[in-house]
């Protein structure tokens, strides 16, 4: 009989709580500590430091590009992160599968952290070349202006002009473009970067942050 | 700053590596750092409560933390133990689910709490076993319910952005109407005149008194025809006004006009607009007379101004299936009952029984113990199954009736929780308020330095939103002025011009922090973060506490006292040239 068995308005409520209890128990675990440690330049103090960091903050064990956005968000209140997250998270997920292992992420900054100059420098043109095909173009290098334009937010001195970051690729591609075609390769980036004193002075940044 | 988000700091800064390459300036020197066993016993320290077992115990189930190699990561080198940073408590069920095989939950633990440990420790809640599960499901609904009233709550206390539409702001103003006076003198207005027409309605029907010209009594609807149409017609412009308006202002246009409530209002005012079109034609009039029956569904529109209406009408809607079922079994019996009647009382002579149809009038009036006692069986069969008759409707009755009432005791109740939990907000925000939001010194220290990079990388700084309006306002001052420290020497009283405080904002970039302490005592607002970056600049070695999320605010009065003076003093420190960069290049700007 159709009436005993007619869907409870409550009924939609308590699948959706069921489906979403299916979802959540997607777990990844990482590879064993002596492999990572074999694998990157970090000891095994500083792998623990880092996989308690994360693990704490993602028990599933992955981070996928929402949590990542909302996570970078936090330290950038004033201006919106979104853009440039997207970009990192792309970096990041080396092996595209949408979601940024603990793996992928201590990979990553092995390379930035205790990288070779080259290594931090290819990780970088790696994070600009947005479709990897090899060089970058103004748009490619204009929608990471922006990106980290946007950062900033509204509220910032001199007053943000909307062709700001247009103008700041210009006069990144006069100092890097050493060809004039129009496109920047890996081999004019690092040139160009190598011999630009403050960029190699910014990299000591990097030194100490574990 | 969530003290959580501390554990990414180190991958926020690393993630700067994508700014380096574009900035023209080196980036700044970041803050100095202070700081730097086969089957045996396995002993697990969850925050100082010791747990011992055995390896194997914990190898049992190699999918979780505890019995994989992810456990490595929490081991303890010195103590030659494994420490976990969580709840001791919730934890003792976790290793008993290694131990014995079946995971319990604690009725007197939170349902997320324990929802957190679980997912941490990596065990599904699924194998949770038969003895528990069932509080765990409903614990876990209660907990999404709850979840999704603060949502909608959430939607509707949303503070109102400066930039909505007239549209926007006119079905807000419908919908929650205590956010303006306006609102709220409309949604009086027309509760009131609501209440108005349905009394009209009640009162147009009373015999009113016998006209001198006639014997018969007229009701009042008709002694004072004229009143009464008046009447009616204020209110239904009223009504009228209010649904154009709600149809101009409602975001969806389709979906209001399909929506329940919509619906209520037009079935109220149409019968006015067909009174209006037919004329006094003899054909259409009976239509039109059971036209004027609809015109009571306008008390329907009150539910809008009663929580307790729309209650009602959410819990009919939700019981539907047990309403249904009710309403089903009545019919089965009472089809049963007048059968039995009907063939029962068929002997007996001049018996109202005529029909088993017209019986059914009967066993309505018995099962329902209503007993009009128009109907009465006469032959003692008929008199026996009558009462049996009676005895089962109240059976029928009562049975769906306890679901029907503990369904509306819990939407009720969660309404109330509603209701309170709005109150509460207030009184939690203000807590909240007076414990901030305090983060380490060395992560702010830190954090400050990544916002710092940014801001060197894009050349730009970040300011408060006061400052970010006096500087568009006052945009063609600071294209007039000169050289900055002439008008600082110049201008000692221009302090609420906001040259003078962008030219004192720069200058602080040089100042030690020795300043930063009389200045503390004396500030007009909390403690500029731009001096506590200076303060860092000048590697000195108290890291003031800071709260990021402050604006950074121009400092106050007592620093025009020597600003130039102490740029020369710092030159001997390595940052002076840094500082003077600085100083230059934000002149060219």
């Amino acid at each position: 009989m159709a009436i005993f068995t007619a869907t409870n308005p409550f009924m939609s409520l308590t699948d959706s709580v069921e489906d979403d209890f299916e979802l959540s128990t997607v777990c990844h675990r990482p590879e064993s500590m002596d492999k990572l440690e074999e694998q990157t330049k970090f000891t095994k103090k500083e792998l623990q430091v880092l996989y308690r960091g994360f693990k704490n903050e993602c028990p599933s064990g992955v981070v996928n590009e929402e949590n990542f956005k909302h996570i970078y968000s936090q330290f950038f209140p004033q201006g919106d992160s979104s853009m440039y997250a997207h970009f990192l998270f792309e970096a990041f997920d080396t092996n595209k599968n949408g979601s940024v292992s603990f793996e992928d992420f201590v990979f990553g900054l092995s390379i930035i952290l205790r990288g070779t100059i080259n290594d931090r420098l290819n990780w970088a043109f790696n994070l600009y070349d947005l479709n990897k095909d090899g060089c970058i173009t103004k748009e490619e290098m204009l929608d990471i202006m922006k990106s980290i334009y946007d950062m900033m937010g509204k509220y910032t001195y001199p007053t943000m002009m909307d062709d700001a970051p247009r103008e700041h690729v210009e006069s990144f591609f006069q100092k890097m473009d050493q060809n004039r075609d129009g496109v920047v390769t890996i081999d004019e980036f690092i040139d160009s970067c190598k011999k630009d004193e403050n960029i190699m002075q910014s990299m000591q940044l990097f030194d100490n942050v574990i | 700053m969530a003290a959580g988000v501390a554990a990414w700091l180190p991958f926020a800064r690393a993630a700067a590596i994508g700014w380096m390459p574009v900035a023209s300036t080196p980036m700044p020197i970041p803050p100095q750092d202070k700081r730097k066993a086969q089957d045996g016993f396995i002993i697990l320290n969850v925050s100082g409560t010791k747990f011992q077992t055995w390896r194997t115990t914990l190898e049992r189930y190699p999918d979780t933390l505890l019995g994989s190699t992810e456990r490595d990561f929490f081991f303890h080198e010195e103590t030659s133990e494994y420490f976990f940073d969580r709840d001791p408590d919730i934890f003792r069920h976790i290793l008993n689910f290694y131990r014995t095989g079946k995971l319990h939950y604690p009725r007197q633990e939170c349902i997320s709490a324990y929802d957190e440990e679980l997912a941490f420790f990596g065990i599904i809640p699924e194998i949770i076993g038969d003895c528990c599960y069932e509080e765990y499901k409903d614990r876990r609904r209660e907990n999404a319910e709850r979840l999704q009233d603060d949502e909608e709550m959430d939607m509707n206390n949303d503070v109102a952005p400066l930039n909505l539409t007239f549209r926007e702001y006119l079905w807000r103003a419908f919908e929650n109407p205590h956010t303006s006076t306006l609102a709220l003198v409309f949604y009086y207005v027309t509760g009131f005149f609501i209440a108005i027409s349905v009394m009209a309605n009640v009162v147009e029907t009373v015999p009113c008194g016998t006209l001198p010209n006639r014997s018969k009594e007229v009701s009042c609807g008709d002694r004072y025809a004229l009143a009464f149409f008046c009447l009616d017609t204020a209110c239904v412009m009223i009504f009228t006004v209010e649904y154009l308006l709600r149809l101009i202002a409602a975001p969806s246009r389709c979906k209001f006009m399909k929506s329940v409530m919509s619906v209520i209002d037009v079935v109220a005012i149409m019968p006015y607009y067909i009174g209006l079109v037919m004329t006094d034609n003899d054909q259409v009039s009976g239509a039109f007379v059971t036209l004027r029956v609809f015109r009571v569904f306008r008390i329907f529109k009150f539910s809008r101004h009663s929580a307790g209406l729309r209650i009602l009408g959410y819990t009919l809607k939700s019981c539907a299936s047990e309403l249904g079922f009710l309403l089903f079994s009545l019919t089965m019996a009472i089809i049963i009952f007048a059968t039995v009647m009907f063939y029962a009382e068929k002997g007996s002579t001049a018996t109202k029984f005529t029909s088993i149809p017209a019986a059914f009038w009967y066993t309505i009036v018995t099962m329902t113990t209503l007993g009009y006692g128009d109907m009465v069986p006469k032959t003692i069969v008929g008199k026996v199954f009558g009462s049996i008759c009676s005895l089962s409707g109240v059976l029928v009755i009562a049975l769906p009736v306890p679901v029907i009432v503990s369904n509306f005791s819990r939407i009720y109740h969660q309404s109330q929780r509603a209701e309170k939990r709005r109150a509460q907000r207030a009184s939690k925000e203000a807590g909240k308020a007076l414990v901030g939001k305090s983060a380490s010194p060395p992560f702010e220290s830190q954090h400050h330095h990544l916002l710092h990079c940014l801001e060197k990388t894009t050349n730009h700084e970040f300011v408060d939103e006061q400052t970010f309006q006096a500087n568009c306002m006052e945009i063609s001052v600071v294209n007039k002025s000169g050289s900055r420290t002439s008008s600082l020497s110049s201008s000692p009283h221009g302090l609420s011009s906001c040259c003078s405080r962008r030219h004192r904002k720069k200058s602080s970039f040089s100042l030690p922090s020795t300043n930063n302490q009389e200045l503390s005592t004396i500030q007009i607002r909390e403690r500029p973060v731009s001096n506590s970056r200076s303060s860092l600049n000048a590697k000195l070695d108290e890291t003031v506490p800071l709260k990021c999320d402050e604006a950074y605010i121009s400092p106050s009065m007592v620093r025009l006292s020597a600003p130039v003076a102490t740029s020369s003093d710092d030159a001997s420190t390595a940052t002076t040239t840094y500082s003077q960069s600085n100083i230059v290049r934000v002149s060219a700007l």
